[in-house]
């Protein structure tokens, strides 16, 4: 009797979520983004004007902090947590592959990384609704594109933890996680001083990750019209090719990595 | 028909800027169909990494393994094997029961008789009454017993247990024994490495030794009954014996 490709994933995701559940780190982040929001709208008392955009900002900036913390935890710890607790074994003793555990582990992160995003955001819909602040239906296009970019994110993560160590790949995830708004500036600025025929600063850019690509909190702050449809699919598109480079890489390694 | 099959095998750790370290040495032999074969050595001997190989876990050095005629890295020779590893701890997120579905489902079993397979071996293996509490609550025996369990899905025609009564009181002992005798009347192969000798030379058929990665003395345990006090005087005269032999041809 074969094992599909499907079937590992759901054994493998349902048994993440309830970990994820079960591990409580959601239930905190939740209660912390709450805090912040609550506190930013405390300024409502002082009478200040415009306090609509400074409450988004902080919402939507509590949210992207804490749901990439939340998706480079639970994606560089999905391999890690199997060789450290010796269940890789009676893993790998079932009629699977690795290439298909690695695939379970990247979608169980993403599923579950996903999931925690979205009761994030429905968290916080909910609490800027009962302060008063709606949002545009651009809202719905920057879940869409945080969704593709949690998915890409675990790509790396789960990738990058076959090479290193479970603390480096957290340090290292979250350095390009959140430096990748940098590398934008930085090409900016050096083109600026150097001209457009810097072509190795062309080449950096296109190999570093961009996870701030799939953020577009900014318009939904500033209550942009939606954008483009087509910007949504050539981002996907992105996240599908760097994400499934990240995962190959990730496979030849693993698929002859002595374990343990 | 051999279940087990290895021949020549040699496992090298690589060390960066050091020479590799051997830790199985051209070891070679077999287990038939329906035997139950302890597995033998000290600390150190090679025994884990040989299992290593037999699961497919890591490729070896050099030599060939086959599980029921077919390379033990091939997925379908998987599907005929239950393991249990040595000291798993097992999510402390998930109770025994979903710890059973996951592993269950990941063999390719769902539905009713799923279900009634985990029911009857969390049965077997005495942790029913705990099946729904979560495993970071068990103690390291009921972890065990857990790890027997998930070995045990599926009917495997062939078990390979590593430190298989590692954690287990003496009546956890008398249970697992009585178990794997089960296992054997239902035609299954059974190959263990265990430090506990009493329990080895109340099951196994045969027994093979080894020391330093290579295999230093076989024999079936009627060819042993009377000669010596005990399994374990037996054991440890020839892993002297093997060590002297080592050290003699290494000189040489």
């Amino acid at each position: 009797m074969s094992v599909s490709l499907i079937q590992v994933c759901r054994a493998l995701t349902v048994a993440g979520l309830l970990e994820t559940l079960r591990r409580k780190d959601l239930y905190v982040v939740l209660m912390l983004m709450a805090l912040m929001v609550l506190g930013a709208s405390t300024f409502r008392v002082f009478g200040v004007r415009g306090l609509e955009i400074f409450i988004k900002d902080t919402t939507f900036l509590a949210m992207g902090i804490f749901s990439t913390v939340l998706t480079v935890l639970i994606a560089a710890r999905q391999l890690p947590d199997e060789v450290q607790r010796r269940t890789i074994y009676p893993l790998l003793a079932r009629p699977i592959t690795r290439g298909q555990l690695l695939m379970g582990k990247w979608l169980t992160a993403f599923i579950t990384a996903g999931a925690c995003f979205l009761i994030l955001a429905g968290a916080a819909w909910l609490l800027l609704l009962m302060l008063g602040v709606p949002l545009k239906p651009i809202f719905g296009q920057y879940l869409l594109l945080k969704l593709i970019g949690i998915g890409w994110l675990c790509a790396l993560g789960v990738a990058l933890s076959v090479y290193l160590t479970p603390a480096a790949n957290v340090t290292l995830s979250l350095i390009l996680a959140f430096g990748s708004g940098l590398f934008n500036r930085l090409l900016l600025m050096a083109h600026w001083e150097r001209g457009l025929d810097a072509l190795w600063l062309n080449w950096l850019y296109g190999v570093l990750p961009h996870y701030d690509l799939f953020d577009m909190s900014q318009k939904v702050v500033y209550d942009w019209d939606p954008i483009a449809w087509w910007v949504i699919g050539a981002m996907a598109v992105y996240a599908l090719g760097s994400g499934g480079a990240y995962l190959l890489l990730g496979w030849l390694r693993f698929r002859r990595q002595v374990l343990g | 028909m051999w279940a087990i099959e290895v021949r020549e095998l040699v496992v090298e750790y690589r060390q960066a800027f050091r020479p590799p370290v051997r830790a199985v040495d051209r070891l070679s032999f077999g287990v038939r169909e329906g035997e139950i074969v302890g597995f033998l050595g000290v600390n150190g001997a090679g025994k884990s990494s040989t299992i290593k190989v037999l699961m497919g876990f890591q490729p070896p050095t050099a030599g060939e393994v086959r599980l029921f005629g077919q390379p033990a890295t091939d997925a379908r020779a998987r599907q005929l094997v239950g393991f249990l590893p040595e000291t798993a701890l097992y999510s402390p997120y998930l109770t025994p029961y979903e710890t059973m579905r996951l592993y269950g489902a990941l063999q390719g079993l769902t539905g009713h008789s799923l279900n009634a397979q985990i029911e009857a071996l969390l049965a077997a293996v005495g942790i029913a009454p705990k099946m729904h509490t979560l495993n970071r609550h068990l103690s390291k025996g009921m972890l065990q017993r857990l790890g027997i369990a998930q070995a045990l899905l599926g009917n495997p025609k062939l078990l390979i247990l590593d430190e298989v009564s590692s954690g287990l009181d003496p009546v956890g002992r008398r249970e697992l024994r009585d178990l794997l005798r089960l296992q054997r009347e239902r035609g299954a192969t059974i190959f263990f490495s265990s430090h506990e000798l009493g329990e080895v030379a109340s099951l196994c058929d045969r027994i093979l030794v080894i020391h330093r990665g290579r295999l230093i003395a076989e024999h079936t345990l009627s060819e042993l009954s009377g000669r010596f006090e005990s399994l374990e005087d037996y054991f440890i005269r020839t892993v002297q014996q093997g060590a002297d032999a080592l050290a003699q041809e290494v000189a040489a």
